[in-house]
């Protein structure tokens, strides 16, 4: 077993969840250590440590934070847990689990950016996290956490849940200000980035739930001991959400590096009985497919599936086994980022439909070989002509799916039915 | 200064300029629908592609500021092809009816395309549907097909007008510019949405399906609708005048006009019907016609005639009449130049107390919407009081009754929209024994006057050259545009031939017979 | 138009979420939940009418909020609105056969609300749930680890 429990370690108690519960446990410690510490010392710590961000991007936490003006602005710190990234499901456990974890990460990262103000932005599907977060804010106001003068420091911090209702593109960091500014969630254009120029204007870090949570067991364990676990350019553990065909799917908390395999046959259990490895979608939806050769030797690390051509992406692991239609699946994908294009920039705005038209006329058996590759000249002239990324992410499946396993695409095409089913999916799309 | 180059050429940009600024100072040419000058950068298109020196993603020109020693292009085949792709995304879901639509000939998509058209479509799947015809306000039709979702008439009415009526709703290929029903567009700028509209997504009712515009030929002008004067452009073939569309002048109206100014040019066609009412539904119509030849009215009788031979009948008249004998009736609608040759004229002849100021609505003259529309509803009030100083001239305001003048020269307002008490100033006028009204429109009230009356016909704004001094004292000068009625008259003519001189050697035409000709052809060929 | 106002209660709502952001857009969300919750699960133009003289906001600039969520319906819905994930992991684990199949013991069509104004079936994106897929959710709450007869008796087991 290869699983270390750093962030997850008292998940299993149901008394985590309430500020006595979370305080048995050392919680608020790493608080109170803090504000005896420099800010700059802590955002040292952090970028000594490599932490880098757990939502999708990978970007060093530490550097993020020292983007920061020094012009005397007021400072938001906002948390990005608008979990939306298909099949990943960690900062939603972590936040119906642990809230008071997410808050005392939130209230470190807020001394040492100086932030007077913070927001956790969560996806408005997740009710439940919302419910439990909101009565943890509480909590934490109570106990004197949060507020004026927290512990007597002289650092007043005020947090805030903010529910979104319903979009994707929430998720972006941009889009996500954009939202709690109180319009349609759309991204904004880059530069100034929100480091210089975010909520209204102003310097904003925005930053995961996983990374937020992060921050307390650096400052706990130190630097090195940090470091122990994962590589050198991916140190530290990581929550990976496992789903699709494995025995155990779940959330998994294991050292960077670890072995995509191992995961998948140790903590998860393995295949269904008789079934065997197709590929792997190793970072949510938008991250390329990987095949079953590239899937076994495949460390979960950000380096390792950079040069892959994939990425580690939110850590969502979706295990594709040898029934599946990948014409079928790709064609789940393509509904999704069609669906939900914010829409103000044409590449994606009119590709994410193309797309997903030409996949449907394929999966109705009106498709020709044309089209195979018509949906790569498509997604190929989507990438890097956005403002944001959701048009990579709709273009990159599309680059990966149909390459990696082009004959079933044909086969689809030349039969009108799938290679793998043996059906027509004609009546079944979206 | 920052140096950069551009397409290879050197130029010199103020910091903060944006890459897409440094091409239009330099004159180079860069594809862009989201972008323009006056509103907040959207950067939503994509078109505005360029490769800078060092940078291996594109960016786009209109959010990326200019460093010092940037190269920057738009011409490698890396930058090509993705405006090409970037045009093709446009177009999958467009109707591409420009048969039927009015922005063709001026269409943002069609001049692209020339450029940029992969010529070779590759969408062979149904295109998304919306809705076609979608009433937005009292001037502005939608045409959400067409729409290419750049998103500028949402900014324009955001930033600009603040009224806020437009927005953007649903999400990805289903998003739809729309208004919220019972909220239309109704602000006095709306039009300005159909100008800087880069497709035929927005059409102005007044204009649509009336000209194809590359029949029209197009000269600059000052809208004559209030003290403001803002720079526009007539687009006019030989039948008359179609539309006005603003035309950037920094210090006056940057790029916008008003919807009231937007009416003006009605004022100068022959026949101007005013159709008000939805299309099929009961319609109300009223109809002004211009003055197309000098009438005598006397007993009840009356008699056309040539507009010289008027005039020296006129003069014949006025030649028996003395200082105090005769009065003279202005508006502010007049040019500085006919200000001058009238009080030269009358301040000569007869006396520099008779002259009359007739204001429409004095009491509003102060009044301003914050944007460019002012309550004096005429261009060159400041020109008439200036040329009142140099005359030494009272300047008093037209209220009372004018018969105890022999004769009354009066000089009718051109824009009879601004000049509600026609009928009150009528009145004033019943006790005279003659009346000589320079008209441009034909005014029933002042055409049966219980004495004699003689209507000179006047040439409109766009018939004449000349200057309007606006509100803040600028002098603005303009050049005619055509020639709408031939018989026509300026007041600066008026008096040559009332000095003396024969009319047919002081009137002009500016109608360029060859333009005549060559739109026929036009229309011939079209109809083979 | 038919007339919609959101309860005093609602209105009290309304305008503690105008002051506790820092902008007033952003109560636009919090109180558009909060006609929807009064107005049987859907949001009309009458509601968004409302909400722009409560919070003198335009009327545009809150349907363009409104029309870009998809939590916010625009439409009525049945008394359980039953959203099916059909991303991913869950339509591998048969969620889009369920959906087919509520739909046709209903006698509806997606999206729309059955006679008896109980139900309405649709599909949506990832709900987080994966590790349980199929999952779906009705109104608020979650149900995960289905099977086609487990799916059934809980809605079944709906008053």
């Amino acid at each position: 077993m290869a699983e270390v429990k750093m962030l997850t370690e008292h998940y299993a108690d149901n008394n985590f969840q309430t500020i006595e519960g979370y305080q048995s446990k050392k919680g608020y410690e790493m608080l109170k250590k803090a504000l005896n510490m420099q800010p700059t010392e802590i955002i040292s710590l952090v970028k000594e440590s490599g932490l880098r961000g757990r939502g999708g991007a990978g970007f060093p936490t530490g550097m993020k934070w020292s983007f920061l003006p020094n012009n005397g602005e007021d400072r938001y710190l906002l948390c990005n847990a608008d979990e939306g990234e298909p099949c990943t499901f960690k900062d939603r456990m972590m936040m119906e689990r642990a809230p008071h974890q997410l808050i005392e990460g939130m209230i470190i990262s807020a001394f040492a950016v100086q932030s007077k103000k913070s927001y956790i932005y969560i996806r408005g599907e997740y009710t439940h996290a919302i419910k439990v977060v909101e009565k943890a804010i509480k909590e934490a106001y109570k106990a004197g956490f949060l507020g004026k003068d927290i512990l007597g420091s002289h650092f007043s911090h005020d947090m805030d849940v903010y529910s979104g209702a319903g979009a994707y593109i929430c998720g972006e960091e941009t889009g996500m200000i954009s939202s709690l500014e109180g319009l349609k969630g759309q991204p904004k254009l880059k530069p100034p980035f929100p480091a210089v120029k975010g909520y209204l204007g102003k310097p904003t870090i925005v930053n995961n739930v996983e990374t937020l949570a992060s921050v307390i067991y650096i400052l706990r364990d130190g630097v090195e001991a940090y470091r122990k676990f994962g590589t050198q350019k991916s140190p530290g553990t990581k929550l990976f959400s496992v789903s699709g065909d494995v025995m155990k799917p779940g959330n998994y908390e294991v050292p960077l590096g670890y072995k995509m395999k191992d995961l998948i046959e140790i903590e998860c259990g393995g295949l269904k009985p008789g079934r065997k490895l197709k590929a792997v979608i190793p970072g949510g939806t938008s991250a390329p497919v990987l095949t079953e050769e590239e899937a076994n030797r495949a460390t979960l690390d950000y380096e390792c599936l950079a040069d892959m051509k994939s990425m580690l992406g939110s850590g969502s692991i979706v295990v594709i086994d040898d029934s599946r239609c990948m014409v079928d699946l790709l064609g789940v994908i393509t509904h999704f980022y069609h669906h939900e294009s914010c829409g103000q920039c044409t590449p994606c705005r009119e590709g994410t439909g193309w797309l997903n038209k030409v996949v449907n006329a394929i999966k109705a058996g009106r498709g020709s070989q044309q089209d195979i590759d018509t949906l790569c000249k498509i997604a190929d002239n989507m990438k890097g002509r956005t403002i944001c990324a959701l048009s990579d992410a709709a273009a990159l499946p599309v680059l990966s799916f149909v390459p990696k396993f082009r004959s079933e695409f044909e086969y689809y095409i030349r039969e009108g039915k799938s290679q793998v089913r043996g059906i027509s999916y004609a009546e079944m799309h979206h | 200064m920052l140096k950069c180059t551009i397409n290879g050429k050197p130029v010199e940009v103020k910091p903060g300029t944006s890459i897409i600024q440094a091409f239009k100072q330099l004159g180079e040419e860069i594809a862009h629908y989201c972008w323009h000058p006056a509103l907040s950068v959207a950067g939503v298109c994509r078109l505005c592609m360029v490769e800078i020196e060092g940078n291996p993603r594109l960016q786009i020109a209109c959010n990326t500021t200019v460093a010092e020693g940037m190269v920057v292009t738009n011409q490698s085949e890396k930058v090509k092809d993705a405006v090409k792709w970037g045009m093709d995304f446009h177009l999958i879901n467009h109707p591409l009816d420009c048969p039927i639509c009015d922005q063709a000939g001026e269409c943002g998509l069609q001049d692209q395309y020339m450029k940029f058209g992969k010529y070779d479509p590759e969408m062979a799947e149904k295109k998304v549907n919306k809705r076609k015809v979608v009433d937005l306000g009292e001037r502005v039709v939608l045409d959400s097909e067409r729409c290419i979702l750049c998103s500028r008439c949402v900014r324009f009415t955001e930033e600009i007008t603040k009224t806020n009526e437009l927005g953007i709703f649903n999400r990805g290929d289903r998003s739809e510019i729309g208004t919220f029903e019972g909220k239309p567009l109704d602000n006095n700028y709306s039009v300005n949405t159909v100008d800087i509209c880069p497709v035929g997504a927005l059409t102005s009712k007044d204009f649509r399906f009336k000209q194809r515009v590359w029949f029209l030929k197009d000269k600059a002008s000052i809208c004559n609708g209030c003290s403001t004067g803002c720079n526009v452009e007539v687009d006019y073939n030989k039948e008359g005048i179609w539309r006005l569309r603003p035309r950037y002048n920094e210090q006056v109206n940057g790029y916008w006009m008003c919807d009231v100014g937007r009416d003006v040019y009605k004022n100068v066609n022959r026949v101007h019907t005013d159709v008000e009412g939805e299309r099929g539904e009961k319609q109300v119509k009223k109809s002004i016609s211009r003055l197309v030849q000098a009438v005598h009215r006397l007993n009840g009788q009356s008699e056309y005639m040539q507009t010289g031979f008027a005039v020296s009948k006129v003069r014949e008249t006025l030649s028996q009449y003395k200082k105090g004998d005769v009065a003279l009736v202005v508006t502010g609608q007049q040019t500085s130049e006919e200000y001058e040759a009238l009080l030269s004229y009358f301040t000569k002849s007869f006396a520099a107390d008779d002259v009359f100021h007739w204001q429409n609505n004095p009491e509003a003259w102060g009044e301003f919407d914050g944007l460019l529309l002012r309550g004096d509803r005429n261009p060159n009030t400041k020109g008439l009081i200036k040329a009142f100083e140099k005359h030494k001239v009272k300047s008093t305001a037209w209220t009372q009754d004018l018969g105890k003048y022999k004769l009354v020269l009066l000089v009718a307002p051109e824009n009879l929209a601004a000049y509600p008490n026609i009928r009150e100033k009528a009145d004033l006028l019943k006790n005279n024994k003659t009346v000589v009204v320079l008209t441009t429109s034909q005014i029933p009230e002042f055409a049966n006057l219980p004495d004699e009356t003689w209507q000179i016909p006047m040439k409109s704004f766009m018939e004449k050259a000349g200057t309007f001094v606006n509100f803040s004292g600028l002098e603005q000068k303009f050049a005619p545009v055509t020639t709408i009625v031939d018989a026509a008259v300026s007041a600066d003519e008026f008096v040559a031939a009332l000095n003396g001189q024969a009319l047919e050697q002081v009137q002009k035409i500016y109608t360029n017979p060859t333009e005549r000709v060559e739109n026929q052809f036009i229309f011939q060929r079209g109809s083979l | 138009m038919m007339s919609f106002q959101l309860s005093s209660e609602g209105q009290e709502f309304v305008k503690k979420e105008l002051k506790r952001y820092e902008t007033k857009e952003s109560a636009i969300i919090p109180s558009l939940y909060r006609v929807q919750k009064e107005n049987n699960g859907w949001v009309s133009p009458e509601g968004i009418a409302h909400l722009s003289q409560l919070m003198d906001i335009p009327e545009a600039r809150i349907n363009e909020v409104f029309q870009f969520y998809t939590m916010f319906n625009k439409e009525p819905v049945g008394k359980y609105h039953v959203q099916v994930c059909c991303n991913v992991a869950c339509s591998m684990a048969g969620t889009r056969e369920m959906v087919e199949e509520f739909c046709q013991e209903h006698g509806v069509h997606e999206n729309e609300v059955t006679s008896d104004k109980r139900f309405t079936f649709t599909r949506v994106e990832c709900l987080g749930a994966c590790d349980k897929a199929p999952m779906m959710q009705i109104n608020e709450d979650y149900h995960e680890g289905l099977t086609m007869d487990k799916a059934k008796q809980i809605l079944r087991g709906l008053k």
